[in-house]
């Protein structure tokens, strides 16, 4: 399937279009597990506004990738529905959703994950290319531009071993925005850095934020909670939290 | 570790299966080996053949028993043979050698086998070799149109056939062996005397010169007593007359297993590294909870000794059976019985070191370097190798030429992620190509071979008479014949090598069709065969004892150079030659070349009579040769000119395909057991590569690849693989193909096959490794492609 930018909502259901950028109605997931069933969401409801810098935290096992995970359409919850821009997530089959996440979504990872064959350009241009968001000829002009944005730009012809954590994670940022998502989702990607390195590169989201990005952040690290504009704190698969600041 | 590995049963059965496929190939070729070469010669030694056979005026019941008692020989037989013609279509002929026997079920020398029908053949009945049958689509029961030199063409009975594997098959030589009785003979107008006296020596029979001075002595006390000693032949002892044919097969697939066993090496070392870096991470673990590199090195060892045994298991069995019918294919195609399949011991020794030890061999290094590293660094693999500048150049190159898709460059790039592993990948489809590509070179080689020699002869018939006749009335009759465009006389007699107890000794088999040598008469300004020198001149005008040898006959005289002396015994009389040239003559016997008035004053023969002639036709075409060549054997019939026997291009070409057929059908066969080793190899290869780069494809997917994207990504890879073994293919297999076609061409026609490299094998493998390569990574890809993001992400 090969899909252009302008039908880019083509997945919209229809129905509260624009109310909330990200909406989760009853999500659940459990995964098989040799005693039975672990439940890792439990009839989780959300809202998301565009705009917001959202950050979600909570002990190890307590969803929060899970969580993550149903926004992003890497996994799909066992009951609920998840919507993103109005797009039923869960209702998409892996084809689709890969079309939809490259254009819609940008995912950061904590370990970077650039693929380290390709130069940190290219390695921003491949979104584009898998999505076919831009025309051939301006893809390196946006990705250098986009380089340029997060720092980078005298870097764009290196392979990503010859960048230190800091410029791969803000290469990953620049990927990230390749093919211009409303919806930025990073999972904890200040894990791996110093912490005058996590502070350039929160700076970097939150200016995102300020663009009008949605930005969705897994963290354990609460000494940056001065850049969210809210937090979920998830604790057994269950939302303790709504909207704490 | 168990579990792990069960985990990968999928990686683990292939590689089982690729490394029974080497097991396979190796044991075919093996077995295919030891069978036909212990075959081979029970089937000719079988037949109890005669050291030498001695054409006397007479051979009767009183000197056979004589000669029997005679020190040095321990059996003496009485037989007769006769060169003759059949009719198999009106004026069509093919020639016949008739073998006489005067009491087949008493024959103990030089025998037959009964195959069907009667035995022995009763009067006025003939019994056919069984692979004559076939070649002229006749059956026991028909009646076959046969012409001896005196007498006049009659109808006999086939009433059975024999299997005789001390002959060539009959399709090979375009030949019809027949076998009579003295009284059948006599009906085809041929005197009833037996003239041949076969002989077994008694001690070294196998021994050259030990038969040599035994028939020696035994022809000089023949002489003694009276008889006229003419021609013996004395062929190569204990040796089928294919034996050096069949040496060069045997040769060829054993220098093809050697390869197969270095594939097979090289196919165990590159799965053995795919498994290991499977296992990166869990020995890193392992060691983390207290394991020893010993502990772990033993584990993979007994792994890898037990995943060999399971190769073994099941290539073994299959190669030997497959090895058995490749015998079987190989040995119906020389007329060869298969008395016993059994395969030496040797060959299941060689298969099981090869399916145990080799893979636990080409193991211990990457399992004790694997097993070395440090904690960490097992715990931190990604399966990928930090890209460094030093590549920067490559890359480059590869992004300018690839601009307009990232996601090939991402596909060529990985190719040289796992530099070991592509090394390895590499040599094994580069030398299964570069095998498969010199199969095709040494077949497409002596193919140019066979072209070259067509292409040096410049006639389209030759005939033989059975008595000179002069050149006048052969001029005269074939003038009438308006098809012919000129004809050449071109005199022949049975020529060989001057003894000091000047016995009329040739190396040569009763048919007289291998390693026979003659004597020619050749117009000086002939234009009918080329004659590219080796050494020396061609013939002149005023030569007076001139001679020009090809380099068949040259390598009878070692020491001869241009310029000396050299000795023929024609007729019974040794002449003097002056060594003047030497030529290159293609698949031709050994001959010996000199001017008419010199041939006329060696053989006694009339200077102006002929009894072999050349003709060129003045159309070319199969259809219109045919009619020429029986409005020829017509005029001449009529004319009581007794033809011995007419060669034509067609029946040339046809014998001289014969014997190629085989060889092509092995080089064949091995090129495809190595294509299939070389494919299995990379789809081993590709599998490994994207198990490594599991977690990659979840990032791609991430970041919005489709299935279709990873698939062409993987599949491309494969590609680039292939593309660049075929490559290193091209180089390889020049001289590959120059040293096996020396050794092929020498052992067949004493001298190397022509350097040939063959277009059509060029782009038959670079189709057959882009096919191989998109089947080989297609499952892997497949596999990746299916792959979910989180499945992928949580992959270790």
């Amino acid at each position: 399937m090969d899909i252009k930018l302008e039908n880019r909502n083509q997945f919209k259901v229809g129905i509260e279009a624009d109310r909330h950028l990200i909406e989760l109605r009853g999500v659940s997931k459990s995964y098989d597990v040799a005693a039975g069933k672990f439940p890792a969401l439990k009839d989780v409801d959300m809202q998301v506004d565009a705009g917001e810098f959202v950050a979600v935290v909570g002990k190890s096992g307590s969803g929060k990738s899970t969580l993550i995970n149903m926004i992003t359409g890497i996994d799909t919850p066992s009951s609920g529905e998840v919507f993103v821009a109005s797009t039923a997530v869960h209702g998409m089959d892996q084809e689709q959703l890969a079309v939809w996440r490259g254009r819609n979504v940008g995912i950061i990872f904590q370990f970077f994950q650039l693929l380290p064959t390709l130069t940190v350009a290219e390695n921003i241009i491949l979104p584009m290319d898998f999505c076919n968001t831009f025309p051939v000829k301006e893809r390196r002009e946006r990705a250098l531009s986009l380089l340029e944005k997060v720092g980078i730009a005298e870097q764009a012809d290196k392979l990503p071993s010859d960048l230190s954590g800091g410029q791969q994670q803000r290469a990953a940022i620049a990927r990230a925005l390749a093919n211009d998502p409303p919806l930025i989702v990073a999972d904890e990607p200040t894990g791996n850095l110093d912490s005058q390195t996590s502070d350039a590169v929160m700076q970097l989201f939150a200016n995102l934020a300020l663009e009008g990005k949605t930005v969705l952040m897994v963290t354990h690290e609460r000494d940056l909670t001065r850049y969210f504009t809210r937090s979920i704190i998830l604790s057994d698969g269950v939302i303790v939290n709504g909207s704490e600041k | 570790m168990l579990r792990d590995l069960q985990a990968a049963r999928g990686r683990m059965a292939m590689m089982v299966i690729a490394m029974a496929v080497s097991i396979f190939g190796v044991g075919m070729i093996l077995s295919a080996y030891t069978i036909l070469s212990r075959e081979m010669s029970r089937n000719y030694l079988g037949t109890n053949p005669a050291s030498a056979f001695i054409e006397l005026d007479r051979v009767d019941a009183a000197l056979v028993e004589a000669v029997s008692q005679r020190p040095g020989i321990s059996e003496a037989e009485a037989g007769s043979w006769v060169t003759a013609r059949a009719e198999v279509n009106p004026n069509e002929w093919m020639p016949v050698f008739l073998f006489v026997v005067p009491d087949f079920n008493a024959a103990h020398v030089s025998t037959v086998n009964p195959e069907a029908g009667a035995y022995p053949p009763s009067e006025y009945t003939i019994l056919l070799e069984r692979e004559v049958l076939p070649m002229l689509n006749v059956k026991i029961g028909d009646a076959l149109a046969i012409q001896t030199p005196n007498g006049s063409k009659q109808q006999i009975l086939i009433s059975g056939t024999v299997h005789d594997p001390a002959l060539a098959p009959a399709w090979q030589e375009q030949t019809v062996y027949g076998y009579i009785t003295p009284a059948t003979l006599t009906t085809l107008g041929e005197s009833e005397t037996l003239h041949i006296l076969k002989v077994v020596v008694s001690d070294q029979r196998y021994n050259i010169a030990a038969i040599d001075s035994t028939v020696s002595e035994l022809a000089s006390w023949l002489k003694g007593q009276g008889y006229v000693v003419d021609e013996i032949r004395i062929p190569p002892p204990g040796k089928h007359p294919h034996q050096s044919q069949m040496r060069s097969i045997l040769m060829l697939l054993l220098v093809f297993s050697v390869m197969a066993l270095i594939l097979s090496a090289i196919l165990t070392a590159t799965m053995i590294g795919g498994l290991l870096a499977q296992q990166i991470r869990q020995i890193g673990i392992m060691k983390a909870i207290g394991a020893r590199s010993s502990q772990i090195t033993s584990l993979y060892l007994a792994l890898v000794a037990l995943l060999g045994s399971g190769a073994v298991l099941i290539g073994l069995p299959l190669g030997i059976v497959a090895g058995r019918a490749f015998a079987g294919v190989v040995a119906k195609l020389l007329n060869l019985n298969i008395y016993s399949d059994a395969v030496s011991a040797w060959v299941y020794l060689i298969l099981l070191l090869m399916g145990i030890l080799t893979p636990l061999l080409v193991a211990l290094n990457p399992i004790l370097r694997t097993t070395r590293i440090t904690v960490r660094e097992s715990i931190n693999d990604y399966g990928v190798s930090l890209e460094k500048s030093a590549s920067r150049l490559r890359d480059n190159w590869f992004s300018r030429i690839l601009s307009f898709d990232n996601t090939l460059i991402l596909a060529l790039r990985n190719t040289f992620r796992r530099r070991g592993r592509l090394l390895l990948t590499l040599s094994l489809l580069s030398a299964a190509g570069a095998m498969f590509m010199t199969g095709i070179n040494v077949k497409a080689g002596w193919q140019a071979y066979l072209d070259q020699a067509a292409a040096d002869r410049h006639y389209d018939l030759e005939i033989r008479l059975n008595q000179p006749v002069s050149e006048e009335k052969i001029s005269s009759v074939v003038a009438a014949i308006s098809g012919v465009e000129k004809i050449e006389s071109w005199n022949v007699s049975p020529a060989a090598l001057v003894r000091t107890d000047s016995l009329d000794i040739v190396r040569t088999y009763p048919d007289g069709g291998h390693g026979s040598f003659s004597l020619r008469s050749v117009p000086l300004e002939t234009q009918l065969i080329a004659t590219p020198l080796l050494d020396g001149r061609w013939l002149q005008a005023g030569d007076t004892n001139a001679v020009v040898l090809n380099q068949n006959a040259k390598a009878l005289f070692p020491t001869a150079k241009v310029g000396d002396d050299i000795q023929l015994m024609i007729e019974g009389k040794a002449a003097t030659f002056r060594l003047v040239g030497v030529i290159r003559q293609i698949l031709s016997p050994s001959a010996a070349y000199v001017s008419p008035a010199m041939f006329a004053e060696a053989t006694g023969q009339p200077v102006q009579s002929v009894n072999a002639i050349r003709f060129v036709m003045k159309g070319h075409d199969a259809q219109m040769l045919a009619s020429v060549t029986k409005e020829i054997e017509r005029a001449f019939a009529a004319e009581n000119i007794g033809v011995k026997v007419a060669i034509s291009e067609s029946l040339l070409g046809e014998a001289i395909s014969g014997h190629v057929y085989i060889f092509i059908f092995a080089l064949i066969l091995i090129s495809a057991v190595m294509a299939v080793v070389g494919a299995l190899g990379l789809t081993s290869s590709m599998g490994t590569s994207v198990i490594e780069r599991t977690r990659e494809f979840g990032i791609m997917r991430a970041i919005g690849a489709k299935s279709k994207t990873i698939l062409r990504n993987v599949i491309s890879e494969g590609v680039f693989i292939g593309l660049m073994s075929w490559m290193i293919a091209l180089p390889l297999s020049i001289p590959l193909t120059y040293g096996i076609g020396y050794l092929v061409g020498y052992m067949s026609f004493r001298a190397p096959l022509p350097l040939t490299v063959s277009l059509p094998g060029l782009v038959i493998w670079l189709s057959v490794i882009i096919a191989g390569s998109i089947a080989a990574s297609a499952y892997p890809a497949q596999q990746a492609s299916q792959l979910t993001i989180r499945e992928t992400l949580a992959y270790i």
